[in-house]
């Protein structure tokens, strides 16, 4: 099942999604990028409804793209994430709404602080130290709860990450099999191998 | 996109209908609007009309409002008591207050009663039950003294005296025990005090104090709380804490400007010869 | 389960002596999944008026985003700033346009107005989901704790409380009932707004 984690630490956001394209029971593909970059210091992991999240994702994207062509800068990651809530509450009220959820990390470099905002397809945002999507939320939560340090290194951090990998793996009936992760700090978004 | 948009347009938005009926497909029901679960009466007398109501409002089992206005304003002379979705009665009696008003400007008379019971009965079935508004509509005009009930769909009653609500059963057997044409003034009051009480005390949705207002053509009482036979008795002990008893984490405070002094520094007066 | 319930939360305002008090709890779920303990119900609206929304998340935001908007263009057309009394008849009426599909919000108004004098009067109103208020002389409440909220501020309020006093009484009364509401808690946070200042305080509870 579709799962996807993000927690922040010191002067960084992590970011981890499945890889696995599902469709009914069948693993379509297993190599499937769900982590949009959306600007040099902001990422955003999508869930949902399969058309639905490539869609929504790259209208995103394009539209920070089209904020910063017009205005030279780029929105930070709050504006960023009360934009995307706007254009899903708008998106739940038509007759096709978009099915996604959201973990969108950044690193605000106007204030030099890293953050991380939940959304959910009702156009629900909160700002979280850390958060997770799907069914590996019910493990990784209660995990990341007694072992998250908002003042960890990125090395901590990556194993703070790998434990909630490996407790979903061990967990989870249907746990998924690959993860990507990126990572979002002042140096701008990079993909890590973990 | 509407959002943009610095227009509000008039009239109901059904902008959240998609996603609410989406959402109750999911199964969860729609959470429920308080009501006024409510007696309210009125009887005609002599040279006039009294109406009554009680102050309970309900959401559920709750008692969300102990002391509420049942009995609005329509004009001068015309008062209504509302009964139903309290957010109904509130906003149907005023669009309809504010239209008479309008009404009595463009015509230069005082408006009927009539009137405001057809503008209510044809705003009530446009919406065809939907707008849950149960109205007694009373007061004194030109043709003498008027009383109506008017039910949310739009249908009205003419009588010389009526009660509505769920406490309307209790109340009206004391009306039909005690009434009488041409009553004075003081056993209309008394008689519809008496229907009130009926409603509060016999009907779990009525409750707390009875308001009654006396409209004739000269002049409009309205006797807010004019009894109130629940009235909450001294608490025997006082429950504060002392100061401290809360831990809290964090503090900040915000500090207002409460008033300003300008102290003009230097220069002289400026010349005015 | 109601929508209410879907992400939890509460809100209750009281009255005190020159002063008022407005409180929530923290709380953000998803159904019995806790997601954030740090989810700000209560806004500022002006420097003496605050709002709190509890309900369904997404109307919370949606719901301040519009009384934001309504408010600035208040305003800038009176050239002053909008009064509790006037603010809770936007918020009704807002409410109230929405009568046929309406926001899944209780709003809660706690504010001082100003009297001609020059003193202030303490105001605090709410209304249900589709706008009908409630103007009340000494606590309001709402949210999925409200009938236990109803309870404790019944037993514990009492008038003219000092804004210190109004501190404490307000903070018990919620975080005992949100103690027995398991979609509130998580943290709660209390303002009080007194003439010449606001204190605002996270207190310290239970997190379970």
């Amino acid at each position: 099942m579709e799962t996807s984690f993000a927690i922040t630490g010191k002067g960084y956001v992590l970011v981890a999604a499945d890889t696995t394209a599902a469709r009914s029971i069948v693993k379509m593909k297993t190599d499937e990028d769900k982590i949009k970059i959306l600007s040099p210091h902001l990422l955003m992991a999508y869930s949902g409804e399969p058309g639905d999240t490539i869609q929504f994702s790259e209208y995103v994207e394009r539209n920070i793209r089209l904020y910063q062509i017009r205005n030279t800068l780029t929105l930070g990651p709050s504006a960023a994430a009360s934009w995307i809530r706007r254009s899903l509450a708008d998106s739940i009220r038509s007759r096709r709404p978009y099915a996604v959820n959201l973990l969108v990390g950044g690193y605000d470099t106007s204030s030099h602080t890293p953050e991380l905002y939940w959304i959910d397809y009702l156009g629900t945002l909160t700002k979280i130290p850390f958060g997770a999507h799907g069914y590996g939320s019910y493990f990784a939560l209660s995990l990341l709860d007694r072992y998250h340090d908002p003042e960890a290194s990125l090395e901590e951090g990556i194993a703070t990450l790998k434990r909630c990998l490996d407790e979903v793996a061990k967990r989870l009936v249907v746990s998924p099999g690959k993860y990507l992760v990126k990572v979002v700090d002042k140096d701008g978004v990079r993909e890590i191998e973990i | 996109m509407a959002t943009s948009s610095v227009y509000t347009p008039a009239g109901f938005n059904f902008s959240n209908q998609i996603r609410n009926t989406f959402l109750q497909e999911r199964g969860v029901p729609l959470p429920k609007a308080t009501s006024t679960g409510t007696t309210i009466v009125g009887c005609l007398f002599k040279d006039g009309v009294v109406l009554g109501a009680d102050t309970r409002a309900t959401e559920g089992d709750i008692v969300a409002d102990k002391n509420c206005e049942k009995i609005h304003y329509i004009t001068d002379s015309i008062r209504c008591c509302g009964a139903g979705t309290a957010a109904d009665t509130e906003f149907t009696t005023a669009l309809i207050s504010s239209n008479m008003e309008l009404h009595g400007l463009s015509t230069g008379r005082k408006p009927q009663v009539v009137t405001a019971m057809t503008m209510l009965k044809q705003m009530l079935f446009r919406y065809q039950g939907h707008v849950g508004a149960a109205l007694v509509l009373g007061g004194v005009d030109a043709t003498g003294p008027q009383l109506f009930t008017i039910h949310p769909h739009g249908s009205t009653d003419k009588l010389p005296y009526v009660t509505m609500g769920s406490g309307s059963l209790a109340a009206m057997a004391v009306f039909e025990s005690g009434w009488q044409p041409n009553m004075t003034r003081d056993d209309a009051l008394n008689l519809v005090k008496a229907a009130v009480a009926a409603g509060i005390f016999n009907d779990l949705g009525s409750g707390s104090n009875i308001d009654a207002c006396i409209i004739t053509a000269t002049h409009t009482e309205m006797l807010r709380n004019v009894e109130t036979p629940n009235e909450r008795v001294q608490k025997e002990r006082r429950y504060v804490f002392r100061r401290g008893t809360t831990a809290w984490k964090t503090e900040s405070v915000r500090k207002l400007i409460v008033n300003e002094e300008t102290t003009i520094i230097g220069g002289d007066a400026m010349d005015t010869s | 389960m109601s929508i209410m319930e879907l992400n939890g939360g509460s809100v209750i305002a009281m009255v005190g002596k020159d002063c008022v008090a407005i409180a929530s709890d923290l709380r953000l779920g998803n159904q019995a999944l806790g997601l954030s303990s740090n989810f700000q119900r209560i806004f500022p609206v002006t420097d003496r008026i605050y709002v709190g929304l509890p309900g369904l998340g997404t109307d919370v935001h949606t719901l301040w985003e519009k009384f934001r908007f309504r408010v600035n263009m208040y305003t800038i057309k009176e050239e002053r700033e909008i009064e509790p009394e006037t603010f809770a008849h936007l918020v009704s009426s807002t409410l109230y346009e929405h009568r046929f599909g309406p926001y899944f919000i209780e709003p809660v108004i706690a504010g001082l107005a100003k009297t001609p004098s020059g003193g202030v009067k303490p105001f605090i109103a709410a209304t249900d989901l589709i706008g009908c208020l409630n103007f009340a002389k000494d606590f309001v409440v709402a949210g999925t704790a409200s009938s236990k909220l109803f309870g404790m501020a019944e037993g514990l309020w009492e008038p003219d409380l000092e804004p210190e006093d109004l501190f404490e009484t307000i903070s018990q009364a919620l975080m005992n009932a949100v103690d027995r509401d398991a979609y509130s808690g998580w943290g709660c946070v209390v303002h009080v707004i007194t003439k010449d200042k606001i204190v605002t305080r996270t207190l310290k509870g239970r997190m379970d």
